[in-house]
């Protein structure tokens, strides 16, 4: 469960990003990106969201999480296919000789606050 | 209002980690973030390498532990300057936790410092703890499949031990495999095959290690 750790980061990065923005209020939105092999489980970081955001900012903002694919680029064929897991093989031929790229990052996009009141 | 922020999450902790490492170049000290499930021999593994490093490198440890000083007392033992993290209950450490843990230990004495991570080989792959290479070790009782069912950690080392190879005929572990799927995961990876209970494959591992301590001297 180092997802709570990750959170928890995660809703003291989103302060400081408002603090520096010269911005306040309530969150909104949360764009997130979370590579699908960061080895970061999304319906924990949803559970470790429920956990920590009452009482923060993060409160009652809606939480929008991407999760890109990773490429397994093939030697073999020469082909580069968007993959999930890893299976050490190429999904188009089957050859071993592959390497991986990308799917690793878990991002902080973007952030929504409610509009100040005029 | 929408603010683009596009930054890793663990930022702080990248940063901290950056400051780190940029503290070991200074005092020519080369960080190791030692990982692998609990029981895989981690410690073991580090005794062997104190005993054959001795003489050519300095090592201090901080050990990482969920509870207890087991381990720290182990390395206490051979007379190598030690700490103990406790965690509580945390699966992995983090740079916080080692920034803090260096306070107590004379970094500018030491050649070489390696950090004995949590047992897990999960939660460990996300935090960089400012060291410049990551060790895997992963030992012949667990099986070849781990490579595959946890390919973050073993995609972000710089070298695969496999640990207790004297067990390999009584096991159904496939080194090839093994091997095979670490150079599709991490191709720049260095691989070694160690019993660390009878000493074989520790001096090309420590011959390794000097190696790369070298490497960090002459690009700090």
């Amino acid at each position: 469960m180092h997802e709570v750790a990750i959170v928890d980061a995660l809703i003291g990065q989103v302060q400081e990003e408002v603090r520096r923005a010269g911005a306040s209020g309530r969150v909104t939105r949360l764009e997130l990106s979370i590579g699908r092999l960061s080895g970061v489980s999304v319906d924990a970081v949803r559970f470790a969201l429920e956990l920590l955001a009452p009482g923060t900012p993060v409160e009652s903002a809606r939480v929008d999480i991407r999760q890109p694919k990773a490429l397994c680029c093939c030697q073999a064929c020469g082909s580069r296919t968007e993959i999930e897991t890893v299976d050490c093989r190429c999904p188009r031929c089957g050859s071993s000789e592959i390497t991986i790229e990308g799917g690793r990052d878990m991002i902080l996009e973007s952030i929504e606050l409610e509009d100040a009141d005029p | 209002m929408k603010i683009v922020a596009a930054k890793k999450i663990l930022n702080a902790n990248a940063q901290l980690a950056e400051e780190l490492r940029a503290r070991l170049d200074a005092v020519a000290v080369l960080g190791v973030n030692l990982v692998g499930s609990p029981g895989c021999g981690k410690t073991t593994l580090l005794e062997a390498l104190v005993a054959e490093l001795r003489g050519r490198l300095a090592p201090v440890v901080i050990e990482g532990d969920i509870a207890g000083s087991i381990d720290a007392e182990r390395i206490d033992a051979l007379g190598v300057p030690v700490v103990q993290i406790n965690t509580e209950g945390a699966c992995h450490l983090d740079a916080t936790m080692i920034g803090a843990a260096t306070q107590g230990l004379d970094l500018a004495a030491a050649d070489l410092l390696v950090i004995e991570n949590v047992g897990n080989l999960v939660c460990t792959a996300g935090f960089d703890l400012g060291e410049h290479v990551r060790i895997v070790v992963l030992s012949a009782a667990e099986g070849d499949d781990k490579l595959v069912k946890y390919p973050a950690i073993f995609r972000g080392s710089n070298a695969l031990v496999l640990t207790k190879c004297d067990l390999l005929p009584h096991t159904n572990f496939q080194v090839d495999r093994a091997a095979a799927d670490m150079r599709r995961l991490a191709p720049e990876a260095r691989m070694f095959q160690v019993s660390a209970l009878r000493g074989e494959g520790i001096p090309a591992l420590a011959d390794w290690l000097v190696e790369q301590h070298a490497a960090t001297r002459s690009g700090a």
